[in-house]
């Protein structure tokens, strides 16, 4: 059996450097073709929101990484309902097609990796 | 005395405690992940709004911007860098975080 890991990411964009070493680190992991699933929770819901325009800081829009990731064979995504809720937001405010999951999917998901890396 | 908060206020009380601290009238500005609060329509809007009764509400706008915060609050004041700077100039700056 391959290992199955999870990035969870709980932090918002450019506040803090964990999302953008996160999306590092699923294109660092992916190379190893592991099988490979990207969890938003909590502000980390805010990482794949569309229309990002963080030029003004000098840096490049993170949820434009994150469509891409496909092409590296990360497809697996899912972003937890109440943290979306919560902040007013819907899974058509984001730039990825994630499943949108409930607080017992998402410890389902989590509880299905052999391995859960935390951004 | 200028505050400013820099931490989500879903992550983090600092807005919340700021509130039972800071003196009325006293503005606070909204920067990096503190933004967050500015946004019109989650559940932090409550926060915001407690804010804006007692205190001038800042954002600043190219953190707004980044974390593609595009409706806010109505009553906060989003500012540049400019206007960041005016802040500082007047008030004697503590920094919330």
């Amino acid at each position: 059996m391959s290992a199955r890991v999870a990035f969870l990411m709980r932090h918002s964009p450019y506040g803090t450097v964990y999302p953008a070493e996160g999306l590092r680190a699923i294109m660092g992991t992916a190379v190893f073709e592991m099988d490979i699933v990207v969890v938003f929770v909590d502000d980390g819901v805010f990482v794949p929101l569309k229309g990002q325009r963080p030029g003004e800081l000098d840096m490049k829009s993170l949820a434009d990484g994150f469509p891409g990731l496909a092409d590296v064979g990360v497809k697996d995504f899912y972003v937890h309902e109440e943290s979306l809720a919560e902040r007013g937001l819907a899974a058509s405010d984001l730039a990825v097609n994630a499943e949108v999951a409930s607080s017992a999917r998402i410890a389902e998901v989590l509880a299905g990796c052999s391995t859960v890396l935390p951004f | 005395m200028l505050y400013t908060v820099n931490a989500s206020p879903t992550s983090s009380r600092s807005l919340e405690t700021l509130l039972r601290i800071a003196a009325a009238g006293d503005p606070i500005l909204l920067l990096e992940d503190g933004v967050h609060a500015a946004r019109a329509g989650a559940a932090t809007e409550r926060l915001a709004r407690e804010a804006l009764a007692a205190h001038p509400v800042y954002a600043l706008g190219p953190d707004l911007r980044a974390r593609a915060i595009n409706m806010i609050v109505e009553g906060i004041n989003v500012i540049g860098y400019d206007g960041f700077v005016e802040l500082v100039e007047k008030h004697t700056v503590v920094p919330w975080v």
